[in-house]
């Protein structure tokens, strides 16, 4: 079982941290903290000790279902990076949060939830990362949905919050239930939900390209891929340490962890595995561009996430062991920025690129540590970042020169947006600023300096860059990290990158303008309106609906009954007529059925002529009544006690009810229903028509023995001589439990009503 | 008419509730079961209604906390269908298995299927009961509002 103590520990730190924040709201973030930097201990020694490993708990043997958890090269690399820069995070906020929640006009004691709800993510994000299972990856992946949600809109009071969680709740949400469908589709092609037998199983019946496709896209909605992307810049609205959080370490990197996750399904699919190439290029080139020209700097940050999970998917779609390395590099690098453009926008009080500048004076430590981490970005030598950019070109080279080109062009943009970003904040005219709180700065530093250890040192990258890589192909991987000063096409290209951005960013002032002319101009067409208009035109529809459903009782009644007759019509109108409406007959030994059913039908056309709730109410007990009599003479004693008490219990009720309503209401009421409109008289002829065929058509087929002698043999071997109650309890049993659940709503339905009718009676 | 029905009537009520009792326990075997047991038991109690009055009838406590029957009974439900999924067996096992010996006293049997039928009882003796308390309550204030100022 150790695997599981880094999961669990890393599920306590939230609880653990609201805790401590009981106690003291500045402690939760330093518990949090420590817990998630315990998990990640447990995890490296672990790893360290006992090295790749499995567990099955197994938990409803009899439908295959059992909780898995597997510790491989993939699991181990993106859970102490979820810990990692988590832990961080959570430290940053401590310092950044008071003063945000201040400048929102809100308590200081919220501070709490927010660690909490990190946390919270924090653990999803682990266990996302950990289950080996398609249905337990499915539930992890709706946690991380549902928490990023309530993050998202932390600022509650504020409606571009709001709007923005909302967005990222239903483009998320949405696409993890088309990967749900693709999960089921495999699990029950397969027999299985257990990863590891699927992926063994897939290997001599690859997955169907539908399947994959749906994955696919659950994969693409959440890492914020074309077309689904716009939901990231408007996140934006998040506090910054969220920001952080998701697009570095957590959220926007479960997308891509699922892909490589499922890697070895994809493998022998090469259509999907272009698809994927495509949208991976497409994002790049549009994030990259939009990255250009934004003015925020975090959306431009925002923007830089789209670009660089798009080279991330470029290659998962080639293949490449590099991909788990790729991410894991950008991380930090990603969350170094995201804190520094947020220690700045609270030293400033500014968020747009245009409204600052020249902080290296004031911030010297905060600029060189963001200096690093942008070179990390853009791949300069010296940083973690530049073996990124070398498994991406290696993986292009191999490709052919159209996909160099691409590389190239893709990284020096890069390069470009990022040098605009830095400078944009430290460069130019000298600004005075007040100095940034140390805790606001050192997580940046601490972040610079693991970016920069990996770029003296890439002998440490490797174990775990090999491991991860091989988890994902399922095949021992061969990834080489080191620096070669020779003239080889990685090189090549890392150089033509450099001299690209360069130029590009020398020059942008020429452009820049233009170009966002030109990318406001697109994204009016883009999937953003298509995405509004659908909301929209599904908005009215249920306008329409609700209005024309809810006008008057008749019609709501109608609404039922209208589209339930005429579904019934059409199953008798597709079905084969022959030999279906029989007419039987009548004995001697019937007479006694016959009285009754004559009593009822008597009953039921009075009940058109009825005046009087009252009489309506008696009339169709009759009605019941006589059903039970019937029950009564078809030697089914059982069926007939229950009607008799379940008809007896409803009068009386339905009596009382009258009694509680005002009788003048009742009496409009009345008259109203006396004089039925035309379309009513057609509703009801449509119901009725298709109750009755249908009836008709069903007893016409009664074959006595059907099931009924298996029944009573089956009711005796489970110890039940009674069938009714062997069937209503044994047999049927789960439909009984669902019935009387709907019996315990109602009673809590009536609870409330009628104590809410109470409540606005007093107040009158 | 009036002098003889009160006493009467609270008179009915143990027989009725042992009835509904006996409906519950041999509804495995013959006519009964928990569904018309709970209906009995929630017709004796409105027939308290009817003649005592709410106060007199809220003195019951089973009437008081009719409610929390239901949910007791919701538990027992679910629990009957659930809990044997913990142990690895399909849902609504009932014990003992159809292979393996009955257990039972006299006309008695002992089968999960009990508490099963248990559960329905209670909760519908939780609707019928709340439902009758909530309605004499509405028509309690009715009144006292009428004859008020």
């Amino acid at each position: 079982m150790p695997i599981l103590l880094p999961i669990l520990l890393a599920l306590a730190c939230a609880p653990l941290a609201y805790v401590a924040g009981r106690w003291r709201p500045g402690a939760a973030a330093w518990m949090g903290a420590a817990g998630a930097l315990a998990a990640m201990g447990a995890l490296v020694h672990e790893w360290a000790t006992q090295g790749p490993t499995r567990l099955v708990v197994p938990w409803a043997p009899s439908w295959g279902l059992s909780l898995e958890f597997t510790r491989d090269g993939l699991s181990g690399l993106y859970a102490a990076m979820a810990l990692g820069v988590g832990a961080l995070v959570v430290l940053y906020s401590r310092a950044y949060m008071p003063h945000h929640l201040h400048e929102e006009g809100r308590p200081a004691r919220d501070e709490v939830r927010f660690q909490g709800l990190l946390l919270a993510f924090m653990a999803a994000m682990v266990l996302l990362v950990t289950v080996d299972d398609l249905l337990l990856l499915f539930v992890a992946l709706d946690l991380t949905t549902i928490i990023s949600y309530l993050l998202i809109g932390f600022d509650r009071e504020d409606p571009e919050s709001r709007a923005a969680a909302l967005l990222s709740l239903v483009l998320t949400g949405a696409t993890s239930v088309v990967f749900f469908a693709g999960a089921m589709a495999l699990g029950l092609h397969y027999g299985t939900f257990s990863l590891p037998l699927v992926i063994e199983r897939a290997a001599h019946d690859p997955a169907s390209t539908g399947a994959l496709v749906c994955l696919a896209v659950g994969a693409l909605g959440k890492s914020a891929q074309v077309p689904f992307h716009f939901w990231l810049p408007r996140a934006m609205a998040a506090p910054t340490p969220v920001s952080s959080y998701l697009h570095s370490a957590a959220m926007v990197a479960a997308g891509v962890f699922l892909l490589q996750r499922l890697y070895p399904l994809f493998a022998p699919a090469t259509d999907v595995r272009d698809g994927l190439l495509a949208i991976g290029f497409l994002s790049m080139g549009m994030g990259s561009l939009m990255a250009l020209v934004e003015d925020p700097f975090k959306r431009v940050l925002a923007y830089s996430t789209i670009a660089q999970y798009g080279y991330a998917l470029v290659l998962v779609a080639l293949g490449s062991d590099g991909a788990p390395l790729y991410v894991a590099v950008h991380a930090p690098c990603k969350a170094a920025l995201f804190l520094t453009a947020g220690a700045v926008t609270q030293v400033t009080g500014k968020k747009k690129l245009s409204e600052v500048g020249g902080l290296r004076h004031a911030l010297p430590v905060l600029a060189g540590a963001s200096a690093v981490a942008a070179a990390g970005l853009s791949a300069l030598p010296l940083t973690a970042g530049f073996f990124k950019d070398e498994v991406f070109f290696h993986a292009l080279a191999q490709r052919g020169p159209a996909f160099m080109a691409a590389g190239l062009v893709g990284a020096g943009l890069t390069l470009a947006y990022t040098l605009r970003l830095w400078w944009g904040l430290f460069g130019g005219p000298r600004r005075d600023v007040p100095a940034a709180p140390r805790l606001l700065v050192a997580p940046v530093v601490v972040l610079a300096g693991l970016i920069l250890l990996g770029g003296v040192l890439p002998g440490l990258l490797v174990a775990p860059a090999r491991a991860a890589g091989a988890a994902m192909l399922g095949a021992p991987s061969t990834l080489e990290l080191a620096y070669h000063l020779d003239a080889r096409a990685e090189n090549l290209l890392a150089v033509g990158a450099w001299g690209l951005g360069a130029l590009l960013f020398a020059t942008h002032r020429a452009w820049a303008s233009a170009l966002s002319r030109v990318l406001t101009g697109v994204s009016h067409v883009g999937p953003e309106r298509a995405y509004r208009l659908l909301l929209l035109q599904l908005d009215r529809l249920s306008t329409w609906l609700h209005e024309k459903e809810v006008r008057d009782l008749r019609d709501r009644v109608a609404s039922v009954l209208v589209p339930t007759g005429l579904l019934g019509l059409t199953v008798l109108g597709v079905t084969p007529l022959r030999d279906r409406f029989k007419v039987g007959t009548v004995g001697w030994a019937d007479i006694t059925l016959v009285m009754a059913l004559a009593f009822a039908s008597a009953a039921a056309l009075a009940t058109l002529r009825a005046k009087g709730h009252l009489r309506l109410v008696l009339l169709i007990s009759c009605v019941g009544f006589s059903l039970a009599m019937v029950f009564a003479f078809a030697a089914a004693p059982d069926v007939a006690l229950t009607s008799v008490l379940v008809e007896t219990t409803f009068t009386l009720l339905f009596a009382g009810l009258l009694a509680l309503l005002p009788s003048e209401r009742l009496k409009r009421a009345q008259e109203e229903a006396q004089k039925p409109r035309g379309r009513d008289r057609l509703a009801a002829g449509v119901a009725g028509a298709s109750a009755f065929l249908l009836s008709w058509s069903a007893l016409s087929h009664l074959q006595a023995d059907r099931v009924g002698a298996r029944t009573v043999e089956l009711a005796k071997a489970a110890h039940s001589p009674n069938v009714v109650a062997a069937v209503l309890t044994d047999f049927r049993g789960l439909d009984t439990v669902g019935e009387m659940t709907v019996v315990v709503a109602a009673l809590l339905g009536v609870t409330s009503l009628l104590g809410l009718n109470l409540g606005r009676k007093g107040r009158r | 008419m009036r002098s003889f029905v009160p006493p009467l009537s609270r008179l009915l009520l143990w027989p009725s509730l042992m009835i509904a009792l006996a409906f519950w326990m041999k509804g495995g075997a013959s006519v009964g079961g928990g569904f018309p047991a709970g209906a009995l038991a929630g017709l004796a109690v409105l027939l308290q209604y009817v003649v005592a009055g709410r106060d007199q009838t809220r003195r019951y406590v089973a009437v008081r906390y009719a409610a929390p029957l239901a949910g007791v009974g919701l538990l027992l439900v679910v629990g009957t269908a659930f809990l044997p999924v913990l142990a690895g067996y399909a849902p609504m096992s009932l014990f003992p298995r159809p292979d393996q010996p009955e257990l039972g006293v006299g006309g008695l049997h002992l089968h999960t299927a009990l508490v099963f039928e248990g559960g329905l009882m209670l909760i519908v003796f939780g609707l019928v009961v709340t439902v009758i308390d909530r309605f004499a309550l509405r028509t309690g204030t009715d009144a006292e509002e009428e004859s008020g100022p």
